[in-house]
């Protein structure tokens, strides 16, 4: 009889304590990790997308992360479903993710490109795109181009030249500048120093 | 084969086929890690917040080829900064974002505000390194208390046109990024840049200062040395130019290098008065012009001698020519430049000691003397059980008035004429205040003159109308006169023989000798005090007769004589008359006008003999004075002594604290 009472007493306990964490793990959310699960569909594992004309987005910039995510989710950036994606996650979220990313590091795959375009691309970026996208376009405060994937990035100037996306600070004249020293080749020279890198 | 087999090696190769899709671009396409930290080092763990290395901020800012570059609204913008010059600076060991704080992505998203606040880090790294024992950080002292003198200074207000700023900022006069260290060239550098600072604000002042000495000293010939602004308005406690405060800091700050010059105006009436705190005077840069000031030579500098009077004229508005023959920083010691004052200070400053010297010697032999034969129970003792009630009219009414109107104004005119000779103490400063500043002393002490002089010349008309009554039977070296005669000598010459033990006391007639100096000493100084009073009473008036240099002398003079007059009257006058043990504590016999009889007896002995064998004694005798009168001149007299010693401490802090 006394060990029946202390076998429901147990039980008792043990049921009560399971429903007390219960809430509490439901309330603390999945992880930064958990929630970029979810990215892995498009921008490939851990966010070293391999699909051409998504973007690598291992090791970005946090700060960069949170703002595109932002401007998706306000519809200030061109997209084609990361507009809806973005809807769906708070400020803490992007954050957690953008953490996630950042401690990622970002695996690049060789892309075909044109040696001597690059080469002229090279010179075009040291004048005109070094000082903010720094050390040749790695991840940065103004975001990841080397060794970006070569599609993705022509889309994306050519979102900035439709005025599809708005112009970061003074980066329409730094284009512009590139552009009267080459000619229409100087932002596929750019995009294909980008590409060759490694 | 069985179709079984068959179709099952299809399928199989099949699928082979269709995972080597999927497999091979992988296995061919092998990744690549790019070398280099992840992208979270670029952040603080424990605050999150982004890490800007300074290589960083130099891409753009430290670029020599672009210097500069276009705000958001097209205008330019100077956004290079020197890296050498930073990392040679104070601050080389800081990051670029420890001062700029607002600076947290980079390339900047928005445009940049310039917001530096440099005085919550100075204070907080204080805070924590004041007490280390290697003292790396002991300069910081010295910023902080530059940060407190900033912050009362005119340039910590908030701008009249811009509310939202100050005046002006540290990084607005210090370059921000080179910063030098005590002694270092960026110091040198920052001096001579100095005019050029300022004048970014001050534009009209830095015009002014280019024509100037100093100005060219700096600007053209690159002299470090010469005065710079800081030099004069101070760096930190800047106040406005029409405050006290920092006219009295220029005119201090102006004798940081003109030492002589600083030494001899201070030396004059102006000087006084300035150094007393008060700036209604003239002041160096009233004569020499503020910012563009010049030789004499000049013919447009402001001392020049075609322009000097209108300088003058500011203050003395109807200074005449012979104004122009004052000398503003004349030196009682330069016997070469200024003969006629080093002649008057010599002969002042003999005059004090030998009369000084002599009758402190007299007090002090005299002292020995009557304290000695009062131990051998010699001397006037009063004998208590025969208390005096005869008393012995020694002066009538009117001469106790004089006496007591003339030791309230001398003492008066002592004290607040001593203020301005002493005006480098804090008694004088403090007595100034009191009496409601300078100009308020000025018209006390010329109140004081007037009844002092008034008292003077009345007792003059009397004592000739006194004569001349007498005149049939006046003997002008009898007994009663104050005329100095041959037995005054001889009476001198037995008291000192009296005082060393080698004779008896001598017998006085009416006046004693001692009792006669008293009289002529200030007679003298009267008429000379007097006198030189009267030619600084009015400037104005005095220079339609006389040169302007004879207010240099009548200043050394009226000082000098009114000096010893106060050491003089308060030391010797005070023992001969109230200290000596026969008299100790007081005489009151200016006062009640009586004396007792066996007091007379004693120390007019001649006087008393001559007029019992005469007849006229019984003439000469009064009641003993009534209690009250005797308690009101008792009273009276420690009042004039106590006022009298305190003044002659001031006096003896004052002449032992001069600057030399």
């Amino acid at each position: 009889m006394q060990r029946d009472d202390t076998m429901k007493k147990k039980v008792r306990n043990l049921f009560l304590a399971v429903l007390a964490l219960l809430p509490a793990s439901v309330l603390a959310g999945p992880s930064g990790e958990a929630l970029s699960f979810t990215c892995a569909g498009c921008h490939g594992t851990d966010g070293s997308s391999v699909g051409p004309s998504m973007p690598a987005i291992a090791g970005m910039d946090p700060e960069v992360f949170v703002d595109a995510m932002k401007a998706y989710r306000n519809d200030q950036r061109n997209a084609t479903i990361m507009n809806r994606i973005a809807k769906a996650y708070s400020d803490e979220q992007f954050k957690e993710m953008a953490w996630f990313f950042a401690s990622q590091k970002l695996h690049l795959f060789p892309q075909a490109h044109d040696v001597a375009l690059a080469e002229r691309g090279f010179k075009l970026h040291e004048k005109h795109c070094e000082k903010c996208h720094e050390n040749g376009g790695r991840p940065g405060d103004a975001g990841t181009l080397a060794g970006q994937w070569m599609p993705y990035l022509e889309y994306t100037m050519d979102d900035f030249l439709n005025g599809k996306r708005k112009w970061p600070r003074k980066m329409q004249r730094k284009v512009d500048a590139a552009i009267a020293d080459e000619g229409q080749d100087a932002l596929p020279a750019l995009i294909h120093y980008y590409g060759s890198q490694q | 084969m069985p179709r079984r087999i068959a179709s099952t090696t299809r399928a199989a190769c099949f699928w082979v086929v269709l995972l080597s899709l999927f497999i091979m671009p992988a296995v061919y396409a092998k990744s690549v890690e790019p070398a280099g930290e992840l992208m979270i080092h670029n952040f603080d763990p424990e605050t999150g917040k982004r890490i800007i290395p300074n290589e960083r901020c130099l891409t753009c800012h430290g670029d020599e080829k672009e210097k500069s570059d276009v705000r958001d609204d097209g205008s330019p913008v100077k956004i290079f900064v020197h890296s050498e010059q930073i990392e040679a600076s104070v601050h080389g060991e800081q990051s670029c974002t420890s001062c700029h704080v607002t600076i947290d992505r980079v390339p900047h998203r928005e445009a940049p505000k310039v917001v530096v606040g440099c005085i919550e880090c100075h204070k907080e790294t204080w805070d924590q390194h004041k007490d280390d024992p290697d003292g790396k950080h002991e300069r910081l002292k010295v910023v902080n208390e530059q940060i407190d003198n900033f912050m009362d200074s005119v340039h910590a207000q908030p701008n009249k046109l811009d509310q939202s700023r100050t005046n002006a900022t540290c990084y607005d006069c210090h370059e921000a990024h080179n910063v030098g260290e005590l002694g270092s060239i960026q110091r040198a550098e920052k001096r001579l840049k100095n005019p050029e600072v300022c004048g970014r604000c001050h534009e009209k002042e830095l015009e002014e200062y280019r024509t100037s000495d100093h100005g060219k000293a700096v600007l053209e010939k690159g002299d470090s040395e010469s005065a710079i602004c800081s030099d004069c308005h101070t760096t930190h406690e800047i106040a406005s130019p029409e405050t006290d405060k920092a006219k009295l800091a220029i005119t201090k700050n102006c004798g940081d290098c003109h030492e002589d010059a600083q030494r001899t105006y201070f030396d004059s009436y102006h000087g006084q008065v300035h150094r007393l705190g008060y700036t209604n005077t003239a002041k160096c840069h009233d004569c020499h012009g503020g910012h563009e000031v010049k030789s004499a030579d000049d013919p447009t500098s402001e001392i020049h001698a075609n322009n000097r009077l209108e300088n003058c004229r500011n203050c003395h508005t109807e200074a005449n020519d012979n104004f122009l023959s004052f000398w503003p920083h004349s030196d009682a010691d330069d016997r070469e430049n200024y003969p006629t004052m080093w002649f008057a200070k010599r002969f002042m400053q003999a005059l004090i000691f030998g009369v000084m010297a002599f009758f402190w010697v007299h007090v002090l032999l005299w002292l020995y003397r009557e304290v000695m034969d009062r131990f051998q129970g010699k001397g006037f003792i009063e004998d208590l059980n025969h208390p005096d009630v005869v008393y012995f009219r020694r002066f009538p009414a009117v001469w106790r008035w004089i006496h007591g109107l003339f030791a309230i104004s001398t003492m008066t005119l002592i004290l607040t004429g001593t203020t301005l000779l002493f005006s480098h103490t804090d008694w004088a400063k403090t007595v100034v205040i009191f009496l409601g500043g300078v100009e308020m002393e000025g018209i006390i002490h010329r109140t004081a003159a007037v009844i002092w002089l008034g008292i003077f010349l009345s007792h003059l008309v009397i004592a000739i109308c006194n004569i001349w009554c007498k005149r049939d039977k006046f003997e002008w070296f009898g007994s009663t006169s104050m005329l100095p005669n041959m037995k005054d000598l001889r009476d001198l010459r037995d008291m000192f023989k009296w005082f060393l033990g080698r004779g008896e006391r001598p017998q006085f007639s009416h006046w004693t000798y001692w009792q006669k100096f008293d009289y002529w000493a200030p007679f003298w100084g009267a008429a000379v005090i007097g006198s030189s009073g009267i030619l600084l009473f009015m400037p104005e008036k005095t220079a339609l007769v006389l040169p302007g240099w004879m207010f240099n002398i009548a200043t050394l003079i009226h000082a000098e004589e009114a000096l010893l007059a106060a050491i003089f009257l308060n030391s010797v006058h005070f023992f001969n008359v109230h200290f000596r043990p026969e008299r100790f504590p007081m005489s009151t016999t200016i006062f009640t006008g009586a004396i007792p009889i066996e007091e007379f007896k004693h120390d007019h002995r001649l006087e008393y003999e001559r007029l019992v064998a005469a007849g006229e004694l019984e003439d000469h005798l009064v009641k003993r004075p009534s209690r009250r009168a005797d308690l009101a001149a008792s009273f009276i007299t420690s009042v004039l002594i106590m006022a009298g010693l305190a003044l002659l401490t001031l006096v003896l802090i004052g002449l032992m604290t001069t600057p030399s």
